[in-house]
């Protein structure tokens, strides 16, 4: 809701801090007990209006890039701050009554006309796929603020200049934040020795193909290059890649792709003594899944809460290995009837015994009594 | 067989393992219902929501701006319906977690906290655990008569038990707040020094939670209306009293109409998941009606089919009832259900009735107690029950 942070801030020090209520914290205490600040809530969402931390986004186009890519091109409202090229959004769907978030680097550079994001149709994908099958041009979409640090330096406020001598690696989906980064070179003055290494599954998987040329053409500092796997090598190759581009080592790298190629880049990098010179985004964490077979395997269960991480598995659910851990989790009927022992899942996979669903979903609460983790956790205690 | 492994009811006696078939029943129905849930779900909350909230404003403006008896009984009137329904089957189902599966911190059911002076966090514990785990055994579920009513022949008689339907009444009119200081165990307090050492601390999300809830109804919204301010905390109030009295009289049909039965610690230990069905359904009673019924009960209308699948949306039940009821007969269960008039007049009466002295009824006759009980032909009472009809 709108004020959880306050609402635990005043929980938490409430009791404890001194006894004279500052007139920050008395404002939402006040909301809170007079349930003013869920009516507000209420009232906002009547007229129409974003709920606090999100802003309001109006499709005005939908562009297919390819058979399984499309970009929307969005209008945000009242609140949006202007991005950095190469950051992410999180964008807060709600697909047949429920709500999901995901998050998508925007494909479009700051200065654009409108904000951008580029996605691809996961097989099975909830949210992709109800992205490409039911938004329109005209619909509204709730994206949060700009985020992440991978993004270009900042340069001074008048006309700034581009940094020169950069790589722009990226593969499939991960093209996206490095698009956005080319979209700003662009922007701030013709593209000086900057080289552009995309890989694709063949050249009809290549979003963004008539921007890239156009801005090649204009551009005689930038050099594309497309690797794709219906030509050669399946993927980043250590060869053809150094081939192409001998001098990368020194070259400041902004790299961006699937976890497996992700790490053959990276132990090119390494061999090579230019790791210093490697900035990396993921786009979606590593989930290693486990198979009915691998209950008597651990898990690393992380306690954002407590802030530490603790070693799970063995006999039972997730309460109990909890508990074997050492941790005292709230708990109640332990059957799956109270909800008490029900807390937040930041990320990872887990099988609820009662309904034998298998969920990956970030930021889902759990019953922990009814829960067995199928991957490594984040846990809210 | 042993009592420890089999369960007696007015319906047939059902083994552990013909439990379990039973329960596995059940479990489907769940499982159908659960994977169902989705867009009519949340839109059906949603549209209460918005309601409640509707009711509410209209409430408070026709009393604060109103003048003359007219606009103050429709605005007191429609803030008491705003506030059953936000207890009922928002408040109630939403703290269930029966939403969560929306993931909207709107309907998020351990942050949410609802319009009156219990605190969330004291409900969800009483309720939401020892309640729902616990249904009908006497010792555990300190809902059985709430400490200090008698509304089975299985309790200890004591003399204050004869001023009840005085005392019931009293709870009638106040029930906010026995609902809000059930979990302080305040009937503990004389005999148990622990309970006394520790009761400052917990009483201190209730007193928080009940001093911004008296500061809203009798000071800040009187307070806002300036010159007609006795006239809004009048009307506050008397709203405050048409919820009690409606959330009183739902509840206490709920569990303590004829028919109903409690349960003996030893009866329902290492029971299994089926057996722990069996006992949601012989310790529950619903009450029949029209939509608006259901709706203004939060759905706690269906009583049985709520303490079966407390974490499903409520507004689910009304058609899971019907496969309830069939699932039961099936098993020779009898399933608990009559009128709002009939189930109300049958609490009241036993009411009166328990506030005299009377045998404990013994395990075996217990098994028999209701005759008006809707229960299928194929059940069968146990042996020696002749001796409970009197």
């Amino acid at each position: 809701m709108t004020n959880t942070s306050s609402l635990s801030s005043t929980g938490t020090h409430g009791t404890h801090a001194s006894p004279v209520i500052s007139r920050r914290r008395l404002v939402p205490r006040m909301a809170r007990g007079l349930f003013l600040d869920r009516q507000l809530a209420f009232w906002r969402k009547e007229l129409g209006l974003a709920p606090a931390g999100l802003t309001r986004a109006r499709v005005v186009a939908v562009v297919k890039e390819t058979a399984d890519v499309r970009t929307f091109l969005l209008r945000p409202g009242a609140g949006w701050r202007r991005h950095q090229a190469g950051q992410w959004v999180s964008l807060e769907v709600e697909v047949d009554g429920v709500r999901l978030r995901r998050c998508y680097s925007l494909s479009s550079g700051p200065s654009d006309l409108f904000v951008s994001i580029t996605v691809k149709r996961v097989p099975g994908g909830r949210v992709s796929g109800w992205l490409h099958d039911n938004v329109r041009v005209g619909d509204m979409l709730s994206i949060g603020p700009a985020m992440g640090e991978f993004v270009l330096p900042e340069t001074g406020r008048s006309k700034p200049t581009p940094p020169t001598g950069l790589l722009l690696l990226s593969g499939g989906s991960g093209v996206t934040p490095v698009m956005s980064i080319l979209r700003e070179l662009e922007v701030r003055g013709p593209i000086e020795d900057v080289v552009f290494v995309h890989h694709a599954r063949s050249r009809a998987d290549v979003p963004f193909a008539a921007d890239l040329a156009w801005i090649a053409r204009r551009n005689p500092g930038l050099r594309v290059i497309i690797h794709c796997d219906d030509e050669g090598v399946r993927g980043f190759d250590e060869a053809r890649f150094t081939e192409a581009v001998p001098d990368f080592a020194r070259r400041e790298t902004y790299l961006c792709g699937p976890a497996p190629m992700m790490v053959r880049v990276e132990e090119t990098w390494l061999r090579a003594g230019a790791t210093a010179k490697l900035r990396r985004e993921r786009f979606a964490a590593p989930i290693v899944t486990r198979t009915q077979g691998d209950d008597e395997k651990l898990v690393q269960v992380r306690l954002s809460a407590a802030g530490r991480t603790v070693t799970a598995g063995g006999e039972g659910n997730l309460l109990e290995q909890l508990e074997r851990a050492g941790l005292t989790p709230k708990f109640g009927c332990r059957i799956g009837i109270c909800q008490t022992c029900k807390c937040r899942k930041t990320s990872g996979t887990v099988l609820d015994l009662i309904s034998g669903a298998i969920s990956s979903e970030p930021d889902e609460d759990i019953r922990l009594c009814t829960s067995v983790a199928r991957s490594d956790l984040e846990l809210g205690l | 067989m042993t009592t420890s492994t089999t369960i007696t009811t007015s319906s047939k006696t059902l083994t552990r393992e013909e439990a379990d078939a039973f329960g596995r029943e059940l479990d489907e129905l769940r499982r159908e219902v659960a994977e169902d849930l989705g867009q009519r779900d949340v839109d059906h909350i949603r549209a209460v929501i918005k309601a409640a909230n509707y009711a509410e404003t209209a409430g408070r403006l026709l009393l604060a701006f109103g003048f003359g008896p007219v606009t103050f009984a429709l605005g007191a009137g429609a803030l008491g319906v705003s506030k059953i329904l936000e207890n009922m089957e928002i408040g109630h189902n939403v703290m269930h977690g029966q939403y969560d599966f929306a993931r909207d911190p709107a309907l998020s059911g351990r942050a949410y906290e609802w319009d009156n002076v219990c605190d969330g966090g004291d409900w969800r514990h009483s309720h939401n655990y020892e309640h729902h785990t616990f249904t009908n055994i006497l010792g555990k579920d300190r809902d059985v008569g709430y400490g200090f009513l008698r509304v089975s022949e299985e309790q200890r008689w004591h003399p204050s038990h004869l001023a009840q339907p005085f005392t019931a009444s009293l709870l009638a009119i106040n029930f906010q707040w026995g609902v809000a200081t059930h979990d302080l165990r305040l009937d503990e307090l004389k005999r148990d020094p622990e309970a006394r050492a520790t009761i400052g601390t917990r009483a201190r999300p209730f007193l928080e939670k009940a001093g911004w809830q008296l500061f809203k109804d009798y000071a800040f919204y009187p307070a806002l209306s300036l010159w007609n301010a006795p006239r809004v905390l009048a009307g506050n109030l008397l709203a405050n009293l048409g919820r009690n009295l409606w959330t009183f009289a739902v509840i206490f049909c709920g569990h303590f109409p004829e028919g109903v039965r409690v349960f003996h610690a030893d009866e329902a230990a290492n029971e299994s998941r089926g057996q722990w069905y069996l006992r949601q359904i012989a310790g529950s009673a619903n009450i029949e009606g029209g939509k608006w019924l259901h709706l203004l009960t939060g759905h706690l209308s269906h009583q049985i089919e709520h303490h079966l699948f407390p974490e499903l949306p409520a507004a689910r039940y009304p058609e899971m009832a019907p496969r309830v009821r069939e699932i039961c007969e099936r098993h020779g269960q009898a399933y608990n259900t009559g009128s709002f008039a009939k189930q109300l007049g049958s609490v009241a009466k036993r009411l009166v009735k328990l506030a005299l002295p009377s045998p404990r009824a013994s395990r075996a006759s217990r098994a028999s107690r209701s005759a008006k009980v809707v229960a299928p032909e194929t059940a069968t009472t146990s042996t020696s029950t002749s001796r409970a009809a009197a």
